[in-house]
């Protein structure tokens, strides 16, 4: 199968210092990649360099062979790709309805389109029929992730971004968030997650990435990855040295 | 026992008043955390503007509305992008003083075109009441009311039915995920505040026949307003109705059974003690304590 | 936006300011000239009209140069400044006319009761911040208006107050009010001198800089705002009773008027807040430019458009002030193409001391110094910490990690009090210290630094370290800050760290690990019995990290306990003993770091939380 999207060489950071210090990455189409590491490894900023909230310095991401990176974010959304940010993604003010709406905005005049959208998702998604007219605040934390996802999906994107989706959420919760995943996957998208929670983001994915200090360390299968035991030694005792190429430093 | 009913529907409908012009300014402060000083100086602008629309055509100062509206929605988008854009990453103290120096400078400017003494607008029913038993009830005040609370309900449509109101209500709890699903966040932030004053200016027009008024009236006007959300709780909107009623019917009660000269004092009265006692007013939201685990 | 560079020619591009423009002498010199002009003035010129405009100037003056105190030091603005003037003026007023005696003789109490209301409206303001405060300042001020206007019997309503005529002869007539102005300017301006080098200064400062952080370093800051509210008004509320009898006249609409407090928070932009001399020369521009508006270019209304315009562009242009983008102006061009002292790379700067004697590590008491018995808190939706219990020993350097969201920067802030608990108990030193303000948990001798490091931006280096307070003592609020006692001791934590070669510079010029030392100072200033460290190794380089641990040694070594909270493993592992593992916040696992590391429990915690998958899907 093919790439749908792939990182050459990623260097991005937020004005202190590059966090990402070249990455490659590949997702192939209609699988689950998850990215794991420990803090500060940059998980989030490659999501954030995908999704345009950051601009890389250097190197390319690109979307079935377009290029992204330099795009803005509404841009981003209408070729494809979609984020669930890790909190904070809701408007607990507004209704339910309207939270998932709100995930069509660039396409908001189209209304016949808006709504058959939503009638999907909310056949698979219960708490859009159950509490659609209620305000997305006085859901719980595992509905409020569910109507997240839903948003994520009213553009019918190729790729969804998941930011740390299990947590703060029970296991009853884990297990609905691990169901949807496999569901957008069996409609046809493509999904990168960034995971705290090594065991459930590896059971979830096809693909296993470890990164550290802004660099991929351990590319794999998931599996495997999860039952390599570099990663006790990672998160606990020490840092796995290799040769990886010096990144150009930033002239002055 | 008529003259509480009386007094008490009066308030009623002051507030129904008070609450179209507090609800512009509780949304810009929701939307933005700007605390818009100059609110009271705009809706006196619309007040003048009305008199000279009505002194020049005869046209009914409520109808004006339809003019007044839309001009100073503009006149805010305006004010907007060539002053307050600049400032938004300032400290909150900024923006009150560059609103308090856009409210001196409305009020010269309004002082130089229409001079300093009172003016006021009589419509054609301005001395009659309306009798329903033994209740009178003056009809400029009937009229203002209604008026006040169909504007209202414009902008309570607007804001829950519109993609427009639903933009503004997203960027205004959570910018970073309006954003993320392609809200032009600085955009929306110039429409809340050309939205407030558009309704600064609804209000203005109504208050031009309810009450006299001179460039040096916003002052009054600003400090009811800046008492209502407070009492309210800055930001919520449900909050400005209850605070407008309240201040409305305590206001009228005031002129009642005290005195008018102390009515005047109500509004900072009630600011203080608000303020003291329950920070965050009667429906305010409760700051987060946010903090990174 | 895009702006367009003008093109300058060459010579005024590169022109730099010579040396002497900026010396102290100059400075001085300036200032003097002033002052001698500002003296004799009256004794070579009889013009009224400019007597008049001088008087005006000095009464904004001093005005502004109380605000500054609150507002440019404090970070505090008020619109009510005005309200003081006008309290002064009808204190001397209504003393003079019903208990008798010349105004002069009432100007001491004029400034009693200004502080006395001040120090109301500091108590009633205390919970209030920002936008919140400002509006209380108006509110405040206009309540008085209305009670001056309706309270008859004591004010004479609008009909006003007629004070006493002067008793002097006309030869000398506005002396005695031009001179007493100017004294009162000149005690003015020697009290905020004043009080911006002594540690109270010190601590307005760091409240406007970051409140919270200044709690947390043992600053009162009720007690500091109050304090600074009255200061900033009480020879306002003089100046103010000397205005009142040169009106000869007081009144409700003009002594309470918001226009009063427009020119003088327009003096104080204007000039620059924060500095000296800002106020000053901002009121002696203001005033003049006031009178010329009134009287030439047609009165009240262009007045109105003068103020606002003025204020709004002062605002938005040149937020700062004068005199701070003059010497900006200049230091800027002097320091032009070449590296400032904090460019330098901090390996190089620091020179690790060596030590002749291995340091001796104390023995792990079985006492416990910090103890969290049960603690729970919820906020955000989540529970971030549920039930935690531990003990940090005497003397040890205890370890606190678990993996993201386990709660351990919550529980920091639960133990420094930067957010109260829903329940449980914190016992320090045999006290039990929960319901304690955050500064009074500093006096009792915690100490504790951030995740990213919060400094005081505008202060320098040394301001920053001489900041915190040790106890609260009122004598020691006027003590030197610059030079003096605490400062020593500020330059021995500074050179302990290896930073007092940087004591001039800004806070905000450092680079991140140069600011970790510099907090880490702070923290030592208040001689704490226990040192939190939130991530203390966390994104500098590896000299620097190497650095740290042995500076936590050394400190160790003389008898201070730790609790440092890290994701480093290596740095942790190598440094700590006894460990606690935090997850799912409460205490998962504790003991010597050979034994958390074989704990299968701690690595179950950090690789998270499984579910069954074997059970039946179940639709979302």
């Amino acid at each position: 199968m093919s790439a749908i999207l792939s990182l050459k060489g990623v260097v991005a950071g937020y004005g202190g210092g590059d966090v990402l210090q070249g990455v490659d990455l590949e997702l192939e189409e209609n699988s689950v990649a998850c990215i794991v590491g420990p803090n500060g490894a940059g998980k989030s900023t490659v999501l954030r360099s995908i999704s345009g909230l950051l601009d890389p310095r250097l190197g390319a991401i690109a979307l079935d062979g377009q290029r992204i990176n330099g795009r803005a974010p509404a841009e981003i959304l209408a070729m494809g790709i979609s984020q669930v940010p890790q909190s904070n993604g809701l408007f607990p003010n507004l209704t339910v309805k309207d939270n998932v709406l709100m995930g069509a905005y660039i396409r908001r005049r189209d209304k016949a389109f808006l709504h058959r959208r939503y009638d999907e998702l909310a056949e698979f998604f219960e708490v859009l029929a159950e509490r659609g007219q209620e305000k997305a605040g006085n859901l719980s934390g595992g509905q409020r992730r569910m109507v997240e996802f839903a948003r994520s999906l009213m553009m019918e994107p190729k790729v969804v971004l998941l930011d740390e989706p299990s947590l703060g959420l029970d296991p009853k919760a884990l297990r609905m968030v691990h169901e949807s995943v496999k569901r957008m996957v069996e409609r046809g998208r493509s999904i990168v997650l960034v995971e705290q929670n090594v065991r459930f983001g590896l059971k979830l994915a096809d693909h296993g990435i470890v990164m550290e200090s802004g660099r991929v360390l351990l590319d794999g299968k998931a599996q495997d990855v999860l039952k390599n035991p570099e990663m006790a030694a990672l998160y606990f005792g020490g840092t796995v040295k290799e040769q990886l190429p010096q990144v150009p430093a930033v002239p002055a | 026992m008529t003259e509480f009913v009386q007094t008490l529907i009066l308030g009623l409908l002051v507030g129904g008043v008070y609450a179209l012009l507090a609800s512009g300014l509780t949304l810009i402060f929701g939307v933005m955390n700007v605390i818009n000083i100059a609110h009271g100086a705009f809706l006196i602008l619309a007040a003048f503007i009305t008199y000279s629309i009505w002194s020049a055509t005869g046209l009914d100062p409520l109808a004006a509305i339809l003019i007044t509206t839309p001009a100073m929605f503009v006149f805010g988008w305006i004010v907007y992008n060539v002053t307050l854009r600049r400032i938004r990453t300032g400290p909150a103290a900024a923006t009150v003083l560059l609103t308090f120096g856009l409210a001196l400078v409305v009020e010269g400017l309004m002082g130089i075109t229409w001079g300093n003494t009172a003016h006021a607008v009589t419509a054609p029913y301005f001395n009659e009441s309306f009798h329903l038993g033994s209740l009178f009830l003056p009809k400029a005040q009937v009229y203002g009311g209604i008026i006040a609370i169909a504007v209202l309900a414009v902008l309570w449509i607007v804001l829950t039915q519109t993609w427009l109101g639903r933009a503004i209500r997203a960027a205004a709890v959570n910018p970073q995920g309006a954003a993320l699903v392609g809200v032009n966040v600085s955009g929306v932030a110039a429409a809340t505040f050309a939205v407030g004053v558009a309704s600064a200016g609804a209000g203005g027009s109504i208050v031009s026949v309810l009450y006299p008024f001179l460039p040096g009236s916003h002052y009054v006007w600003i400090s009811r307003l800046l008492g209502i959300i407070v009492l309210g709780g800055m930001g919520s909107l449900p909050g400005a109705l209850i605070g407008s009623l309240m201040l409305g019917i305590a206001e009228t009660m005031t002129v009642t059974y005290i005195s008018p000269a102390w009515a005047t004092a109500v509004p900072y009265a009630l600011v203080f003690v608000v303020l003291l006692i329950r920070p965050n007013g009667i429906l305010g939201t409760r700051l987060r304590e946010d903090v990174v685990t | 936006m895009r702006t367009k560079t003008i093109a300058m020619p060459r010579a005024v591009a590169d022109w730099v300011p010579p040396e002497w423009v900026t010396s102290r002498g100059v400075r001085y010199g300036i200032v003097g000239v002033a002052a001698i002009l500002l003296l004799v003035y009256p004794l070579l010129s009889d013009d009224r009209y400019y007597q008049n405009m001088i008087i005006l100037s000095l009464v904004f003056a001093v005005g502004a140069t109380g605000l500054n105190i609150i507002t440019g030091y404090g970070g505090y603005v008020s619109l009510g400044q005005g309200a003081f003037i006008g309290l002064g003026g009808y204190t001397a007023a209504i003393l003079s006319t019903k208990v008798g005696g010349n105004p002069f003789v009432w100007v001491p109490a004029a400034g009693v009761v200004a502080g006395l209301f001040a120090a109301l409206l500091g108590m009633i303001a205390m919970r209030a911040r920002g936008h919140t405060f400002v509006i209380l300042t108006i509110v405040f001020l206009f309540l008085l208006q209305i009670v001056s206007i309706n309270w008859r019997v004591l004010t004479n309503g609008t009909a006003g107050l007629t004070t006493p005529l002067p008793t002097w002869s006309v030869d000398i007539a506005n002396w005695p009010f031009y001179y007493a102005l100017l004294g009162l300017l000149v005690l003015s301006i020697a009290m905020s001198w004043w009080i911006r080098r002594s540690k109270f200064g010190m601590g307005l400062v760091a409240i406007r800089e970051d409140e919270d952080k200044a709690e947390t370093v043992g600053v009162n800051t009720p007690v500091y705002k109050i304090l600074g509210f009255v200061a900033s008004t009480v020879f306002v509320g003089m100046a103010g009773a000397v205005y009142g009898y040169y009106l000869s006249f007081v009144d409700p609409l003009g002594m309470f008027n918001i226009l009063l407090s427009v020119q003088i928070i327009l003096s104080v932009l204007l000039g620059g807040r924060g500095t000296l001399w800002g106020p000053v020369l901002g009121a002696f521009i203001v005033e003049p430019l006031n009178e010329f508006a009134n009287n030439s270019l047609g009165g009240g209304n262009v007045r109105l458009l003068v103020f606002g315009g003025l204020m709004a562009l002062v605002v938005l242009f040149m937020p700062r002030g004068i005199v701070p983008a003059i010497t900006e102006f200049i230091e800027g061009r002097r320091t032009r193409g070449r590296a400032g002292l904090v460019g330098e790379r901090l390996g190089a700067a620091i020179e690790l001391k060596k030590r002749d004697v291995p340091l001796a590590r104390p023995a792990i008491s079985a006492q416990m110094l910090l103890e969290v018995k049960n603690v729970s808190k919820r906020f955000g939706g989540l529970q971030a910490v549920d039930g935690a219990s531990f003990g940090v020993p005497q003397a040890s350097i205890t370890a606190l990690i678990g993996p993201n969201g386990s709660g351990k920067t919550t529980l920091f802030n639960l133990i420094d009090g930067t957010m109260s608990l829903d329940r449980g108990e914190v016992w320090f030193d045999g006290r039990q210290i929960d319901r304690m303000k955050p500064w009074n948990r500093a006096h009792a001798g915690i100490g504790r630094t951030f995740q990213i490091t919060r400094l005081f931006r505008e202060m320098t280096v040394l301001e920053n370290v001489v900041a915190p307070v040790r106890e609260f003592k009122l004598r020691q609020l006027g003590a030197d800050a610059v030079s003096g006692h605490e400062a020593e001791r500020a330059e021995q934590l500074l050179d302990f760290v290896g930073m007092l070669k940087y004591r001039d510079a800004r806070a905000s010029a450092l680079s991140y690990g140069q600011q970790k030392l510099v907090e880490l100072a702070q923290v030592l200033m208040l001689d704490p019995k226990l040192i939190l460290l939130d991530e203390p190794a966390g994104g500098i380089n590896p000299t620097l990290i190497e650095r740290m641990g042995e500076v936590i040694k050394e400190l160790n070594s003389r008898g201070k306990t730790f609790l440092i909270v890290e994701h480093n493993m290596p740095f942790v592992l190598g440094l700590c003993d006894p460990v606690r593992v935090l997850g799912r916040g409460q205490l998962m696992a504790q003991g010597t770091p050979l034994e958390i590391q074989k704990d299968p429990r701690v690595l179950d915690a950090y690789l998270g939380e499984d579910f069954a998958v074997e059970e039946e899907p179940v639709k979302a």
